[in-house]
């Protein structure tokens, strides 16, 4: 009952800071005296304060009615002990009680006789902040994280990964799994770390169901550690989900088992990828650049990058590639990558050729101009090999354009 | 020629950061876009460079009522992976010292860090651009430019080269006439006498655009390039500029290309291209660049209205 009430109470708290953005920083610093103090005392001053300042007055009344009331009322049987506890957890702060420093409630002296314990270490919470840096010297689990070579700087970016991260508890939540996966072959646990810090979440129980399930399908121990190590994410899909997932490239495509578990190594972010995204580029292969069943499959098995790409600029390029530069479809699907090219890039070389008189895309013709050559390599190479013309002339047409 | 980047500490290269850089615009990116682009690339590479190494910790731990250590250790709150790297693309101040539009390549003056400010005085100075338009007779277009909804097309072939020129020529002496009357004086005066005497001059006014010169270089019909001399400009009076040519030589024009040639003394030799915005490039171009600005101090200090 009492900690349903602590996180029906964070709830609501979230709510407020929600709503109130501009009073986010009072709310917090509230927060922090609420757990040291009397908790109905704080929440009627909020209440105050919601009156005084909250602009949304429906919000306010709904809070008054409904939550608020109940909640002082019932908020005074909750023990200090549990939620000094939760603010421990959240800091990752040695609190120091009275009894741990060696004061007893009864054996209070006067303020005027001369103090000779050491109360050094009895310090404040830490304020709000905002980033980790304020609690790195004092946190352990961050430090041990730092040592993997998490990169805190960019986990605050995300919001929901900072409560989250201080909360956790090096030895009981960290450890094992880490453990656990650098024994699965993961060499980069740092960046893995950093792409998904939510890992933590889920126990190495449901983890080893999820790598037994890969088993059952026939993925290789090193096709294993490919996929979990180019796509820290996959982890946190459930059985279902990933079946569910594979399932749908193999229908949507007609793919064998093995052209599947290729694929999944070959980009295995694209598994987890947004559903809607990849339906919406394989709609823009099929209807929009009328591409057939077969050429999407084997542009999905040359480049399955392409599926994750955004469409419109995926359009713009093949607009170019085939109407301005008049490459047929077939040669497309032959070499995809042509469609990864920047377009900017593919105009400024498909003009330079043209203004030399080169640009030559058909194979039986002399002077032709493959399109793997032609987007790849760098602009010295471009120009000795392809354009067989100096980068003083290339640099100096780029200057017209 | 240029400086050559020597030193591999980055807090050196990071103050000699100063000063006015000269880069080509390509089309179809915003002058935003550019800088944050070169403010991307400074950061990146300097953070490659040798970083300020993380502060020490100093802590004062131990009993206070019998004996006290003070304590130094890495501070990890100042550690790379903490606080992110060193240098970031928000601290580069970088913004131009004209605004070239959308559609717009070409020269493109940028003002770093403390360079901003070389920027705003050339923007308040008022310099001559030179602009080669390219344009296409036919076709008229609901925003003048190539990309946009056809609305009319007409013919065009009984347009040569001469009918141009003329036409030309005409817009160019209206311009001048209109130059005086920004002026704010009499046509018939002495003062007017005075001032025509000194040659082109600059409006005061900084809204109204002036063309101080305006040809045909390139004429194959339907397509044409024309070059622009002009002050106060922007890219929808540009566009304008290829519709009312065409309509005055009976026929409809759009635009299809704008770019920027010569923006005082900065011409396209000294702009960078997309593919040169690097550290090393950067350094060598911001000192060609006020190498430039020491020659011709008029740039940022204005105290005549001829037009020099």
């Amino acid at each position: 009952m009492m900690a349903d009430d602590l996180d029906e109470l964070m709830v609501l708290v979230k709510i407020c800071v929600k709503e109130c953005m501009m009073y986010c920083s009072e709310w917090l610093v509230a927060s922090g005296e609420w757990m040291t103090n009397n908790p109905s005392a704080v929440v009627s001053r909020w209440r105050a304060q919601l009156q005084v300042q909250c602009p949304r007055t429906d919000l306010m009344t709904y809070l008054s009615r409904n939550k608020l009331f109940s909640f002082i009322r019932r908020l005074s049987t909750v023990q200090n002990e549990l939620t000094r506890e939760t603010l421990q957890r959240s800091t990752q702060l040695t609190t120091n009680r009275l009894e741990d420093v060696g004061l007893s409630k009864d054996e209070r002296k006067s303020v005027l006789e001369d103090c000779t314990e050491d109360i050094s270490h009895v310090a404040t919470y830490l304020k709000p902040t905002f980033n980790f840096a304020a609690y790195v010297n004092k946190s352990e689990t961050l430090q041990q994280l730092v040592m993997l070579n998490v990169n805190l700087s960019l986990l605050e970016k995300n919001k929901e990964a900072v409560p989250y991260v201080l909360g956790l508890n090096f030895e009981k939540d960290v450890k094992n799994h880490v453990v656990w996966l650098s024994e699965l072959g993961i060499d980069n646990i740092g960046w893995f770390l950093t792409k998904n810090p939510f890992i933590f979440r889920e126990s190495l129980e449901n983890l080893l169901v999820r790598i037994n399930y890969m088993k059952s399908k026939n993925f290789s121990d090193s096709m294993i550690t490919a996929i979990i190590s180019r796509n820290p994410t996959w982890l946190m899909f459930s059985t279902q989900q990933i079946d569910e997932r594979l399932g749908f490239f193999q229908i949507e495509f007609c793919l064998t088992g093995r052209q599947v578990r290729a694929l999944a190594v070959q980009q295995p972010k694209l598994i987890t990828y947004s559903k809607h995204r990849v339906k919406i580029n394989i709609f823009a292969f099929k209807e929009e650049m009328g591409l057939n069943s077969d050429e999407v499959k084997s542009v999905l098995l040359k480049k399955p990058n392409l599926f994750m790409k955004n469409q419109i600029g995926l359009l713009k390029t093949f607009e170019y590639v085939h109407k301005d530069m008049g490459i047929p479809i077939e040669r497309i699907v032959d070499m995809p990558e042509v469609l990864f090219c920047r377009l900017f890039r593919l105009k400024q070389r498909h003009l330079f050729l043209k203004s030399l008189g080169r640009a030559m895309y058909d194979a039986k013709k002399p002077n032709y101009v493959s399109l793997r050559t032609l987007v790849s390599g760098s602009d010295v190479n471009f120009c000795d090999n392809v354009a067989k013309s100096s980068i003083q002339t290339f640099n100096a047409f780029l200057k017209t354009l | 020629m240029g400086m050559k980047v020597l030193t591999d500490s980055a807090e050196t290269v990071w103050k000699s950061l100063n000063g006015l850089l000269c880069v080509y615009k390509p089309a179809d990116v915003s002058c935003n876009n550019v800088c944050k682009t070169i403010a991307y690339k400074i950061t990146s590479e300097l953070n490659h460079m040798n970083c300020r190494q993380p502060i020490d910790y100093v802590s004062i731990e131990g009993d206070p009522s019998k004996h006290l250590t003070v304590i130094r250790r890495p501070n990890l709150a100042d550690h790379p992976l903490v606080v992110g790297e060193r240098y970031h693309p928000d601290d580069v101040r970088c913004t131009w010292s004209s605004f070239l539009g959308f559609n717009t390549s070409g020269v493109l003056l940028l003002g770093l860090q403390n360079g901003t400010k070389t920027a705003f005085y050339i923007r308040m100075s008022k310099l001559m651009r030179a602009y080669r338009i390219k344009g296409k007779l036919g076709r008229a277009t609901d925003n003048f430019y190539k990309d946009g909804k056809v609305v009319e097309k007409t013919t065009y072939k009984f347009i040569k080269r001469h009918h141009l020129d003329g036409l030309l020529a005409s817009m160019q002496s209206a311009h001048q006439k209109k130059m005086f009357e920004l002026c704010g004086v009499e046509l018939q005066s002495q003062t007017a006498y005075d001032l025509a005497i000194q040659g082109p001059i600059r409006p005061a006014d900084s809204k109204i655009p002036v063309i101080y010169g305006i040809k045909c270089v390139h004429f194959d019909s339907p397509d044409f390039i024309i070059e622009v001399h002009c002050i106060n400009e922007y890219e929808t009076y540009l566009k304008t500029l290829i519709h009312e040519i065409g309509i005055k030589l009976r026929s409809t024009a759009n635009c299809t290309g704008i770019q920027c040639i010569r923006h005082s003394y900065f011409d396209l030799d000294k702009a960078l291209l997309r593919k040169h915005w690097t550290l090393q490039s950067i350094v060598t171009n911001l000192e060609q660049c006020s190498n430039v600005i020491n020659e011709h101090q008029n740039l940022i200090r204005q105290d005549s209205v001829t037009l020099q």
